[in-house]
């Protein structure tokens, strides 16, 4: 009985439209049953926005991994005062969750063209623009990504570095290691599974990601989620039947990286569990 | 364990989210297909509600047409913002001569909207359904396809250019502007004058569409256009159109955003193709804070038509045929051009001298501007449609050198 909001959680909003979706992509304009949809899917307009969508999710999920877990690392032990790690924690917080229009207006407020930040570049003689940076770019919207994904690395990996235990770096150290022997032979190994974890938590964070591109561009950067709305809500493309496809090939990716997830998931936890 | 679950269950609901969207749109497919059934029953009724009196003359003279019109007492019209072409001036002009309330529904609805409320008020003949229609031009045929709208020729319909209209009155051109280059001139000193400028170094990162090419009819138009200029014509000229925005993107000088007239106005895309009466009116509203101009471009100047038609299910058909009448006196003309848009009587009206100076200086010059028929911008927006995501589109990504 206790397990009946679950399933009827899952049920009405994971179950239900996935099976919907499922359906509708094997649908022909004529609502028919046909796999033209999934034939479509070769074509180089989705092959280019997948194409996009991938190499954004994993620039940032990169990024995001390496420069998230050097500050995780630095507030639990590099040795900085306790606000902090307070500080940081509570920023991360609000940070991992401030997307979408909100935070694409944010970055066109400082960033954009005519932003205060590019103003104060302006200003020491730094001409942002001028020397080719644009944040309606892949790079540009990569750094608006990682606005939100340099924190959730911070919150997932603080748990981790904090599972490292105490009597294993002292171990080591009676054993004669320096400290990057333990780094490179005990830290790390313990903590790749979560790191890399993590990395494939960011891919799907970002790789889902829609309102926050749309908001800075109308959809013009070539996104698979941006693809799904021009199929199905656009006076021109209008085939929905393409749109449930490239959205099944998305939840075919996105199983695919929960999978890769789990797995890791189950490795770290033999020792940080 | 309990942690991947969790993630799971957020990642999943993300893309569920997805599939919600699309749920709803189904929906709407499907009553689309419910207008098709009933097509068969629409172009009935229009048979009979048309055939008497598609003219002034047939209805028994303007006379008895004010006197039908009076007797319904109201209009209804849908999508009619009073800042879009004077329509503020047109609607109380129509009131103050021939004392009929207008009723009007939803002035944000677009085109296909517009289709949509005549089609969910069929059998309703309530102040949800509406008279009459302002739609872009490929909805004209759309609407008669669909057995949508009803015949009706106004007592100036000659003068109205025959590639604007329907030869069977069932769509009528009404205004048209000319894609235009609106113009930041604080942020922009030195304003390009063609198209062909625009790849100047100069403007770096400043360039933007009124939309989306996949989506929006203008932005198609403006590449289109953009190719014209260069000289060819057709669908040629939508090729040329897409390795011209591919060369402006390369070139960095190209910002892929969804451009309007506030981009414009705060500078972040400080030049916009869009169309003259919406880049004059802009720079009307902003009374030079910033100043606005508007540039016509010689080379590959190109119009757009919006037209007006009768619902096949008005309910009150004399009053709309009324408002037909009055929008296309010299009246209704003048009133949208006073707002910056040509009146489709435009040249006719010019020769006989009925614009008054004043009015004809604040247009922009269309002259030699191209007026592409339906079949036309159909087989250019295909062309764009299917190239703008690979000549454009995956290049928009500029050399990491930002980051």
């Amino acid at each position: 009985m206790g397990v009946l909001p679950f399933f009827l959680f899952s049920g009405m909003f994971l179950i239900a439209p996935a099976i919907i979706l499922a359906y509708r992509s094997l649908e022909g304009p004529d609502g028919t049953l046909t796999l033209d949809n999934y034939r479509a899917l070769t074509s180089d307009t989705v092959v280019a926005a997948y194409s996009m969508s991938v190499r954004i999710s994993l620039t940032t999920a990169v990024l995001g991994g390496v420069i998230g877990f050097f500050l995780a690392w630095a507030v639990s032990m590099g040795g900085l005062p306790g606000p902090f790690r307070s500080g940081l924690t509570t920023f991360s917080g609000v940070a991992s969750n401030f997307a979408g229009v909100p935070l694409a207006a944010a970055f066109i407020f400082t960033l954009g063209r005519v932003g205060v930040v590019t103003a104060l570049f302006e200003l020491i003689g730094v001409d942002l623009y001028g020397s080719g940076f644009t944040i309606y770019s892949y790079w540009g919207l990569s750094l608006i990504y990682l606005f939100f994904q340099i924190p959730l690395m911070v919150l997932v990996m603080l748990p981790a570095l904090d599972g490292l235990k105490r009597d294993w770096r002292e171990a080591a150290e009676n054993l004669g290691a320096t400290p990057g022997q333990y780094w490179r032979r005990v830290a790390l190994p313990v903590l790749l599974p979560s790191i890399l974890g993590t990395m494939i938590l960011l891919f799907g964070n970002a790789f889902g990601a829609h309102a926050t591109a749309y908001a800075l561009t109308g959809g013009l950067l070539p996104l698979a989620t941006l693809l799904i709305g021009q199929q199905i809500s656009g006076d021109v493309l209008n085939n929905p039947g393409l749109g449930y496809a490239v959205a099944m090939g998305m939840v075919f990716i996105m199983a695919l990286s929960i999978f890769l997830y789990s797995v890791l998931q189950r490795r770290s936890e033999r020792w940080l569990g | 364990m309990k942690r991947y679950l969790i993630i799971g269950v957020v990642m999943a609901t993300l893309l569920a989210a997805c599939g919600d969207g699309t749920d709803t749109s189904t929906t709407a497919g499907a009553t689309d297909t419910t207008a098709g059934a009933t097509e068969t029953t629409a172009g009935a009724t229009e048979t009979t509600a048309g055939s008497a009196d598609t003219t002034v003359a047939a209805v028994g003279g303007m006379e008895e047409l004010i006197a039908a019109a009076q007797a319904e007492g109201t209009l209804t019209t849908i999508a009619l913002p009073h800042d879009w072409c004077g329509y503020g001036t047109v609607i109380e002009g129509f009131k103050t001569e021939y004392g009929l309330e207008v009723n009007e529904l939803d002035p944000g609805a677009g085109s296909a909207e517009e289709l949509e409320a005549i089609d969910a008020n069929r059998d309703n003949p309530g102040p949800q359904a509406p008279d009459v229609i302002d739609v872009g031009l490929a909805f004209g045929p759309q609407a008669v396809e669909q057995g949508l709208i009803q015949p009706y020729q106004v007592a100036t319909w000659d003068e109205i250019p025959d590639d604007a209209k329907d030869p069977d009155g069932y769509w009528y051109g009404d205004y048209y502007g000319v894609l235009s280059l609106e113009v930041n001139t604080s942020a922009v000193t030195a304003p390009p004058a063609e198209y062909a400028d625009l790849l100047d170094p100069a403007y770096n990162g400043q360039i933007a569409l009124s939309g989306d090419p996949l989506t929006s009819n203008a932005a198609i138009l403006s590449v289109w256009a953009a190719g014209l200029a260069t000289g060819a014509t057709g669908v040629e000229a939508a090729q040329a159109g897409l390795d011209f925005f591919a060369e402006l993107n390369a070139a960095g000088n190209f910002v892929p955003i969804d451009g309007d007239s506030r981009t414009v106005g705060i500078g972040e895309t400080p030049i916009l193709i869009d169309w003259s009466y919406n880049s004059i009116a802009n720079d009307v509203n902003l009374a030079g804070n910033p100043d606005i101009e508007t540039i016509v471009p010689e080379a590959g100047r190109i119009a757009g038509v919006y037209v007006q038609a009768i619902s096949a299910f008005a309910p009150h058909p004399n009053a709309a045929k009324l408002w037909m009448e009055y929008l296309y006196s010299d009246a209704g003309q003048l009133g949208w051009a006073s707002a910056f848009c040509h009146p489709i009587r435009f040249e006719a009206m010019s020769a006989a001298g009925t614009i008054p100076p004043e009015v004809a200086e604040q247009l922009p010059s269309t002259e030699g501007a191209f007026f592409p028929s339906i079949e036309e911008i159909e087989a250019a927006s295909a062309v764009i449609v299917e190239g703008w995501p690979s000549v454009v589109g995956v290049t928009v990504e500029p050399s990491p050198s930002g980051g």
